[in-house]
């Protein structure tokens, strides 16, 4: 099995490549095999991971907690919607440049004031910072469209795509599995990036600054870049993701990234794992699958889906959810059972660990 | 004199003190969190805002306001102690962020709940005082009795506060529980309970800003109290965690402050009046403009 | 009297304390000596029951500390000063002696006094925060602290550590006067075999967790083979 571990390492850039390549063809052949209601949700899960992603790296490895990103997503999210609203015609490709871009400037405007914060500090900034941006953008009606949002384009497939779907749906079938495919796709870009940058150097300082400042001062590293630098790669991987997932939706609107949202980023990248690939992987599963396991709760004790508790349901589980990890299992349920585990130890993967006074 | 209480100036001096207030309660429940257990209370705003709920319901049955005033503190201390019991315990020893995280968690839950069980509409309770505002020769000053009624509840709770910590023997057991759990156990102290006791007053502190944010004129909705939890949170920490007097001074801070953004500047800007406060405060002093020790960084 | 049966504490895969087992007499003073990770603090720490042993028992007189919590063990009269001291820096000195005196339902203002006059540097200091102290007087106030509740066992952990040789000469003294004084029974760890031997009745060698040694200070202190235990050095 040494060239699984060695691929689970993912030390050499070829390996890296080979395995996120692995992962998203499996994933790309797994949408031709799910109905279009799975495949969207998967797309949207693609969409999700890559957030969790970003966040993962911001909590796991340079340890600071963030519940900030649902604003970074918004503002990648509004940042792709206005531009496509004005220009229609631009590639996907540049839209989400521009989205991450946008992202990372958010995230360099954010750090400034965080980076000198630790701990609760810093969670009670970040979360300044996404409670305010559901009614900024209710407020700034003339550029963010207010309350209604802007709708956007969806993602048109193209000819030759649809041409190999036939049958009754065949143009929403095609429509699915192109936008599916299409999110995997940047996903697995964004995975491959983030698989260069937890083995790099800028990694490892980030590592180091995690577990003890004043030895990595020592060592040269520069304490407030270091972090700042945290912050810009999380908020950039969440502008991408936010742009992608209004891109599925098919519009931006102040009410897709409230409050809530970041606990529940927060809870998808607990279960999963924090500070590793495959947790964001397994996050993003999970937010696929949310709507079915809300549903499948809500018909397991009897509540009616549209009452107000079944509207709510969504809320009640993940946060549950989230309390229950965080006190059972706040390495991520792989670390529940054991043959997972002893993959889980090959990986080494990083958890967040502020010692207490 | 009439005249320039009845300025544009003073309406928003006023009307900043009105919701700065609130901002203070929050800052307080918080400050007693930190000096008794050092942990942060996330899901304060939403223990509030259930125990709120809760009161607001046995209004129904035709009871009083004060009565429910006393039932919503009453569930909130409850609420209170059982999450430390229940929530919070498991979790001592580990790392810090662990019981940010649940918290953070519970906040959902909560919101979430509430939504479910009473609607996700607006409640609200007919005050005690007067809500008009008083008239002086026909200017309208926009203080009403029931403002002045929460400065005063807030400045009283305040002084309860400082002098608790700093004179009582059970002042001084929580923070000793805080500040050196193991030693104040040697010591005899009973640490556990002291930490459920600073959970409970937390939450009953809180329990009062919602009840007055329920019974102004916007009422309470789920939701609402993520706003004010975060500006309460940002006036404790820039008042210093360790200072009753930082905190309320940073909540009436902070309501001006958004106050005067949303007059003088623009409406759109205001929900950012917290963080605006909270950066300027940092650049200026790092460790909190009333408190003596600097500790932010650990 | 303290009596330990048969105490094995593990941390982990590692046995810190193997079937000890000694008595500590009432009245008098016993060292409990040994080489760095031998034990010592291990011991006085499930003692005061802020450790859980895997097996045996602590009997103080009658009663069972084992599965005691550690508060209930302080309020039966077990004065332990940690290692370090303990002194809570963002508290005053005279609050600090006050939080020793709360639970022991004794006379604040006669406990304040007979301590500020035995230890009258901390009466001058009464209001400054104690970070602002020196080692030894730290040292004095954790002392202070834990005899503000009249103590019937005294639990020290490494007293002399950090301290200039007069001033743990000092302690050394307040202490043997204190235990004949007040009839305390005093378990004394010291990396400091010397002047812990000086004034101890018994003394308790361990090693790697397990009890080498246990009789009567001097006959201890005269035996050259044991001191390569509690000095953690060849003596040639």
């Amino acid at each position: 099995m040494n060239w699984w571990r060695t691929l689970s390492r993912q030390e050499t850039t070829n390996s890296r490549v080979v395995a996120v390549l692995a992962l998203t063809i499996l994933t790309l052949l797994v949408t031709i095999f799910l109905p279009p209601v799975a495949d969207s949700e998967l797309a949207g899960g693609a969409a999700i991971a890559i957030v969790i992603l970003g966040l993962s790296w911001l909590t796991g490895w340079s340890g600071q907690i963030s519940l900030g990103n649902s604003g970074f997503m918004a503002v990648g999210a509004y940042a792709a919607g206005i531009w496509a609203h004005h220009h229609a015609s631009t590639p996907l490709i540049f839209t989400l440049v521009l989205a991450l871009v946008a992202g990372g400037l958010s995230g360099l405007v954010i750090a400034i004031p965080s980076t000198r914060l630790r701990g609760p500090y810093l969670a009670g900034m970040t979360l300044a910072f996404s409670a305010a941006v559901t009614p900024l953008a209710q407020n700034f009606t003339s550029v963010t469209g207010g309350e209604g949002g802007i709708f956007l384009n969806s993602l048109v497939t193209p000819k030759w795509f649809e041409h190999l779907f036939h049958g009754a749906n065949a143009s929403i079938n095609a429509n699915a599995q192109w936008t599916a495919d299409l999110a995997v796709v940047v996903a697995g870009v964004m995975f491959f990036f983030m698989a260069n940058l937890f083995h790099s150097r800028a990694g490892r300082s980030m590592r180091l600054v995690r577990d003890n400042d004043v030895a990595a001062e020592l060592m040269g590293v520069h304490l407030a870049r270091t972090r700042t630098m945290a912050f810009v790669v999380s908020a950039a991987f969440a502008g991408v993701g936010g742009a992608l997932y209004s891109l599925l939706e098919a519009s931006v609107r102040p009410e897709t990234f409230p409050l809530t949202l970041s606990i529940t980023l927060l809870t998808l990248m607990v279960l999963g794992g924090i500070g590793t690939l495959s947790g964001a992987v397994i996050g993003g599963i999970i937010f696929s699958f949310s709507a079915n396991l809300v549903a499948h709760v809500n018909s397991l004790t009897g509540v009616n889906p549209t009452s107000n508790l079944g509207a709510n349901m969504q809320g009640i589980i993940f946060g549950v959810l989230l309390i229950v990890t965080m006190i059972f299992a706040p390495r991520g349920i792989v670390s529940l059972s054991s043959p997972l585990r002893r993959l889980w130890r090959a990986r080494r993967p990083l958890s967040v660990t502020q010692e207490v006074q | 004199m009439t005249a320039f209480l009845s300025s544009s100036f003073m309406h928003n001096i006023f009307g900043g003190l009105a919701t700065g207030v609130i901002y203070s309660l929050v800052a307080l429940s918080l400050v007693i969190i930190w000096q008794s257990t050092h942990v942060l209370n996330f899901a304060q705003g939403a223990m509030a805002m259930l125990a709120t709920y809760i009161g607001m319901t046995e209004i129904d049955r035709g009871i009083g306001y004060w009565w429910c005033v006393i039932i919503s503190v009453v569930v909130g201390m409850a609420l209170g102690g059982l999450t430390e019991r229940v929530l919070i315990r498991p979790l001592y020893g580990k790392p810090e962020i662990n019981p940010i995280v649940v918290m953070v968690g519970f906040l959902g839950v909560l919101e979430a709940l509430a939504a479910a069980i009473w609607t996700s509409t607006t409640r609200n309770i007919t005050e005690p005082f007067s809500q008009i505002y008083y008239q002086d020769h026909g200017h309208l000053v926009f203080l009403s009795a029931f403002i002045v009624f929460q400065i005063l509840l807030a400045i009283g709770i305040m002084l309860l506060v400082a002098a608790l910590f700093r004179f009582t023997k059970l002042g001084l057991q929580l923070r000793a529980s805080a500040l050196a759990p193991e030693v104040s156990r040697l010591l005899g102290i009973r640490v556990g309970r002291m930490l459920t006791i600073g959970w409970m007053l937390s939450a009953g502190v809180g329990a009062v800003a919602a009840v007055i944010v329920a019974s102004g004129n916007f009422g309470l909705f789920p939701t609402d109290m993520d706003g004010i939890f975060v500006a309460g949170f940002i006036a404790a920490a820039v008042g210093g965690l360790e200072s009753p007097i930082g905190a309320v001074a940073g909540g009436l801070l902070i309501g001006l402050a958004e106050q005067f953004i949303l007059a003088y500047w623009s409406p759109n800007v205001a929900p950012l009046g917290g963080i605006i406060i909270l950066v300027l405060a940092l650049m200026i002093r790092p460790q909190g403009l009333f408190s003596k020790s600097v500790n932010r960084r650990v | 009297m303290i009596k330990v049966d048969d105490l094995s504490v593990n941390y982990g895969a590692v046995r810190a304390l193997r079937e000890v087992s000694f008595d500590a007499p009432t009245g008098q003073i016993t060292a409990v000596l040994g080489a760095n990770g031998a034990g010592k603090t291990t011991l006085l720490r499930t003692i005061s029951g802020l450790v859980k042993p895997r097996n045996g028992d602590v009997h103080l007189d009658e009663t069972n500390l084992i599965g005691m919590a550690t508060e209930n063990i302080a309020r039966l009269g077990v004065g332990h000063v940690p290692e370090g001291r303990g002194v809570i820096e963002e508290l005053t000195v005279e609050e600090n002696l006050r939080l020793g005196a709360l639970s022991a339902k004794v006379n604040l203002a006669e406990g304040l006094s007979e301590q500020y006059e035995r230890f009258p540097v901390l009466g001058e200091r009464r209001r400054r925060h104690c970070s602002t102290l020196s080692g030894g007087e730290r040292q004095m106030l954790a002392m202070a602290r834990a005899l503000i509740a009249r103590p019937r066992v005294l639990l020290l952990d490494e007293p002399s550590l950090g301290l200039a040789p007069q001033v743990t000469a000092q302690l050394m003294r307040t202490i043997r006067e204190l235990c004949e004084n007040e009839d305390l029974t005093v378990l004394l760890v010291e990396q400091n075999a010397k002047s812990a031997l000086r004034i101890a009745h018994r003394a308790v060698v361990l090693h790697l967790g397990s009890v080498v040694a246990n009789g009567d200070a001097q006959s201890v202190a005269a035996d050259d083979d044991l001191r390569r235990y509690y000095l953690g050095v060849v003596v040639s």
